[in-house]
Parts: C-alpha cells; structure tokens; sequence
C-alpha cells in the first residue's frame, strides 16, 4: 500500500485554465479577460524538485497559485494526494492545505514588520490550534537552528536581518508544520548573487532531511538546471517544452529555450561581446496570439505559426515540446542545427 | 586617453543612534574616456554611497563626507555650490537608477519626463524637446516611440521602463554614466537587451561608463576594469581579464564561484560562508577574515594595504592566492 503511493504522483493538474477577467470603462462591461493560464497538464512526483521556467507575465505565479489553492482554476482539475482540491470540503481542504506551503520571492514584503522571529514563524502553528508556548518556542528554535540563524535572533524583528536571513526565516516559516509539498516562487531572485548559493544548498538540504517535493518557479535557467528534476518551460500561459531537466539542457527543442539559454550570463569574457537576443517583450496576455504564442518573437517564425497553435509532440521519453518545426512542418526551412537534432530523434 | 573622473581617498560616515557607520572608508577610482568600470559587491558594501557621492548626491548632514580629489572632466568639483552641481547632473553626468518604477515620476508621462532634459540642458522649446525625446527613445530600441511618448509609466512594462530611463540618462550625451544596478529588477532575457542597448550607445558615443552591481556575470559582459568591493574598502582592482582569470582576493573567488553557470555538473551550489559584518561591528583587522579559509593570525590583528600584483592589478589581502586551481571551489 505505501509503495503503491509512493510511485503516485502527488500533484496532478488536467487541463487547468485559469482566467481573470477584466473590468474598465462603463460599469458591468466587461473589456477582456487575460488568459494567464491555458490548459496546463502536469504531474509531479512525490520528492522531486519540479522547476517552472519562464518570464514575468507568463503565469508562472498563477500555476503555483492555482497548485495550493489560492486561485481557482476556470476549468480543469487539480489533483493533490489523491484528492481533488477545488471539490473537496472546507474543511477537508484546510487539512490538506497545510502540506502545502509556499516560500515567497521578496523577503522584504513577505515578513510582517511589527512581528518578531518568534511570531512569525510559530504563526502557521498558532493558526493550526497549538496553543503551548513551550512547545512552539522549543520548535521554533529548533528550525532556526536548521535554517542557520541562531536561537537569540528569537524575540528580534525582520528590519535587524539583511535579505538572505529573511529570506531563511521565510523557509523557517514555511516547513514549521512538516508539509509534503513546498511551492518556492523565485526564492532567490531579489537577493545578491553571492547570497542565492547558501538559500539554494540550504533549501536542498532541507529537501533531503524532509523529503519534500519541490516545486521551483524560476526564470534563470542555470540556476533550476542545477535544482530540478522535471520541468517545465512557459511562455504566455501555455507549456512550450516539458520533461525531464536533463534531456531538456541536452536537446533543448523550442526556440524559447534556446533564447532563455542564450540570455543566461556567466562568468566567460565575451570578447566579440555579442549573444542571441530575443526582441521585443512579452504581449499582453488579454489577447494573447492565434496560433502558436511565441510566434510574435520567434526567429523560426512561418506563416503556420500564426494560425495553427501546435500540439504537445513527444519528441522522446519525457520530452514533450509544442513547436511546429519540431513535428516538421513541409514547407518550412529548417536551421541546420535544428535538422539535426530532430533527424537524430527520428533515427534512433 | 583623457582622464574623465579622478576620485581620491572618498570617506563617508552616517552618524547613527546606535554608532557611527563607516559606509565608505577610503576609496579610489580612476575612470577614463571610454572606459567601462565595474564597481561589485555585495549588499551594504558601500558601492552606491560611493557612486552617490560622485553625483554628488549624499545629503549633508545626515552624512559627513571627506575627500581628497574629485575631479571630473579636468574640473575640480569637490567645491561646487547646488547650482553648479545642477548643470552637471544629467549634462555631464546622469545616472540610471536600480528600480525605474520608483524613479520615474508617476503622474508625468514619460516622454515629458525625458522633454525635461532637453529643456533644462539645451534651452529648446517644448516642441523641439519632444521631437529630440522621440529620437532618444529610437536610439534605445522602444517600439513605437511617438506613441509610448504619451504613455504613463505604469502603463509600460519593466524592460520598457528601464528603456525610458536610458533615454533619459543618454539625453544630453553625457561624458559619464553612472548605472546603478541596471538589470536586477529584470528577467534574464530583458536584462539582455537592456545591457545590449547600454553597451553599443556607450561604445557609439565613446562615453564612459560606472557600473554599480553585485552580479560578476553581468561584469564579464560589459566592463574593461572591475573594482571589487567589501565593507567599504576596494578589496581587489584589475582588468576584467585579471579578474576573472586570476583573481587574487579569495572574496573575488568566492563571487566568482558563486555564480550559478550552465556548465555546473555538481548539484551543490559553491558559497561563500557567513554574512557581510554589521557595518557598526566591523571586526579588526582584515574585514573579511571571519569568512575566510585562508585567514591568520595576521589577518585578524591588521587590515592589509592596497597591494600591486601586476600590471593594474591591485589587490588588498596579506596572502594573495595565485593558482586558482589550488583552491578549487571555495
């Protein structure tokens, strides 16, 4: 039996959608609505680390929302420990609720100011009816130990910390009521680069000790190469390319992921100082495009693209890009490199 | 080639109520016509305070600032009153600031923000302005520049908000720049073509370029000399090439390794222990001995002089490492 629920994956979403409407001029007129998730699938196992990759805007945010139950979804299912979590009691769902918890992008606005160390982290534990001091001091210091800061920073205030300890008092809140399943939104992106190394090693060891499951929103693709094992890369709403992280840096298939890849930095010297640039920025996701999403930036671009929105192909074991050109289109002229690739995948 | 800032012994202290704090203790910087320079470091380091204090933008009180030189563009403007200081900024020398929605005036559109320029420096009519403006968002690569022009800043989006503060900043073309971490506040590939419109208007105009940021990936894209930074001191100061090839400062190394990179095989994050010192409890001695495996006795009891190594290449520690190889990953 507990093998059996081991292998079942612990979240699955089928076909999720979420919509906003949006309200402007008369009253009751309806001007639009933003697409700002379109018919996402997706299961992630129990105790991996599952990365979402994409710019601002894409619905990164929304997914992992709609994943815990904080937005819901206009159509689709989401499916978390074998319970669906949008048809299931209140009650119910407060229970399930509390394993699943969320490590937040920006330290400095997520931290009640006016709240001591204590406070905010026994907060969840208070919530959930603990009502001992005792053993919700003993607790709490317990995961500052873990998270690295010291069993004196009890009774100071988030203003005393610098942006790394908050982000780590953030963590310390987030696993104080032993959830399964931890949704990090860019939990490193509004720290220095010398800081993400220690939250990064730290978040890992936490996963290891706990063996939690991960999900990781990101859109620096060096660092959820390193973290994740699954993936998925999102532009607009939509999955252009999923799987699992290794085969996707190996053969990476969408034009997006090349240009992601392309704009991440490192520490070469670039002499000619030149690089792939993606242009222009992302639409607007009230009328997002027809046809393909990314057509409007990509380089590959044919008139397919613009009327035809393309369908998940399984290009190999877990593997799966949303691309025209990977299927083949007739007409269409490949790069060199792109050819090789996709004759390589038909080969073997 | 011309020597556009020349910045001598630059101190700064902002008396507190639990202490003095020593933002800036002592800094040099040499900027030539140009010439791109990085200054880096982490958080609290001092690294905008002290290009504040070349605009020189630190209010005083609360800030006590001393220095010996500061000369910019052959002038020396370590006494200017306001006045003179106003005909400078955004003529001679105009900064772009971190976050462009807080600098940027919410209830103004964004083309008569930039109008302002042109009217202040170059005394043109607010019809030539608007003219000179929409030229100067084309220059930066804002799509439809005569109708993003009317546009408020929150109707644009991050990248094209930092686009309006380049604009700004290149308006009058200035001799030097002064970007304070440009692209933190932006998505990889945004902070792409940002930095790509940065570099070529620089290089276009032969200006010179300060760059403030704590992210080395960023610095091997744009900078010829790199100044590192640590708790208000320069720590290490080379070509870009020295720096990354062979850095001498172990917390140069540190920042180096510490950039998460696509080649990384291992799933460990490589990281520099500890935390930046309180800047009221700075510990004796060198200031980053408590975070480094190197450290001495030495190191705890005096704080290292600017040392030569090479050609340019200054580095501030009393074991200088060689071989980077040696080390491996700190």
């Amino acid at each position: 039996m507990s093998k059996d629920r081991n292998q079942d994956p612990i979240l699955t979403m089928r076909n999720v959608s979420v919509n906003f409407p949006v309200k402007g001029g008369l009253p009751f007129l309806k001007k639009g609505i933003i697409q700002a998730v379109t018919d996402v699938s997706l299961k992630i196992k129990r105790g991996e680390t599952f990365g979402i990759v994409g710019e601002s805007g894409c619905g990164k945010t929304t997914l992992a929302n709609a994943m815990i139950g904080m937005v819901k979804p206009t159509s689709g299912e989401v499916i978390f420990n074998g319970k669906n979590l949008y048809k299931i009691k209140r009650d119910d769902f407060k229970k399930t609720r509390r394993h699943m918890q969320m490590i937040f992008q920006d330290p400095f606005s997520s931290l009640n100011p006016r709240f001591n160390v204590y406070q905010i982290i026994s907060e969840p534990m208070f919530i959930r009816g603990e009502d001992d001091e005792e053993t919700m001091k003993e607790r709490v210091v317990e995961l500052l130990k873990l998270v690295g800061l010291s069993p004196n920073d009890l009774y100071r205030y988030p203003s005393d910390f610098s942006g790394g300890q908050r982000q780590r008092l953030g963590i310390a809140r987030s696993i104080i009521l032993n959830p399964e399943f931890l949704v990090c939104d860019e939990p490193v992106s509004a720290l220095d680069v010398s800081v993400h190394a220690q939250i990064l090693n730290l978040l890992t060891d936490i996963q290891k000790q706990m063996k939690l499951s991960y999900v990781f929103i990101s859109h620096n693709l060096a660092v959820v190469k390193n973290v994740c094992d699954s993936m998925i890369v999102m532009y607009l709403g939509k999955i252009m390319e999923s799987g699992n992280s290794e085969t996707i840096f190996k053969n990476p298939l969408h034009p997006y992921t090349h240009a992601l890849l392309a704009a991440v930095l490192d520490t070469t010297i670039r002499k000619d100082r030149k690089q792939v640039i993606l242009k222009g920025d992302i639409p607007s996701p009230i009328n997002p495009p027809k046809g393909c999403r990314f057509w409007q930036r990509c380089p590959y671009a044919m008139e397919g693209c613009k009327t035809i929105p393309p369908e998940n192909i399984e290009v190999e074991k877990a593997h799966v890009v949303a691309c025209h050109h990977v299927n083949g289109f007739p007409e269409i002229e490949l790069p060199k490199d792109y050819k090789n690739k996709v004759n390589m995948e038909e080969d073997s | 080639m011309e020597q556009v800032l020349k910045l001598r012994n630059l101190k700064v202290i902002f008396p507190s109520h639990g202490g003095i704090i020593r933002a800036v203790e002592g800094v040099d910087l040499d900027i030539h016509q140009g010439e791109s320079v990085a200054l880096v470091g982490e958080s609290g380091c001092g690294k905008s305070v002290t290009s504040q204090s070349v605009m020189r933008l630190i209010e005083s009180p609360p800030a006590i600032t001393r220095l010996d030189t500061l000369e910019f563009n052959g002038k020396d403007i370590k006494n200017y009153t306001h006045k003179q200081m106003q005909d400078i900024r955004g003529k001679e020398m105009s900064m772009i600031f971190q976050d462009a929605m807080t600098s940027l005036n919410p209830v103004m559109t964004c083309g008569k923000q930039i109008d302002e320029m042109y009217i202040r420096h170059k005394g043109v009519s607010k019809k030539e302005a608007r003219e000179y403006t929409i030229e100067a968002l084309k220059l930066v690569g804002m799509p439809e520049p005569r109708s993003r022009a009317k546009n408020f800043p929150h109707e644009l989006s991050g990248g094209m908000r930092q686009r309006v503060l380049l604009a700004m900043a290149f308006a009058c073309l200035p001799k030097l720049i002064i970007a304070d971490e440009p692209t933190t506040a932006l998505d990889v590939t945004i902070q792409a073509q940002v930095l790509n419109v940065l570099r070529n208007m620089q290089k276009k105009h032969d200006m010179s370029l300060l760059l403030i940021t704590h992210d080395l990936s960023v610095v091997s894209n744009i900078a010829d000399i790199v100044y590192v930074m640590y708790s208000g001191k320069i720590v290490e100061k080379a070509s870009v090439e020295d720096i990354f090839h062979e850095p001498y400062h172990p917390y140069t190394r540190g920042l180096i390794a510490s950039v998460p990179k696509l080649s990384d095989t291992e799933k460990e994050f490589s990281q520099i222990p500890g935390t930046v010192p309180h800047p009221m409890k700075k510990p004796n001695g060198c200031y980053f001995h408590p975070r480094c495996q190197h450290a001495t006795k030495q190191c705890k009891k005096a704080m290292p002089p600017l040392i030569s190594v090479g050609k340019n290449h200054e580095v501030r520690c009393h074991h200088p490492l060689k071989d980077m190889k040696k080390e491996g990953k700190a």
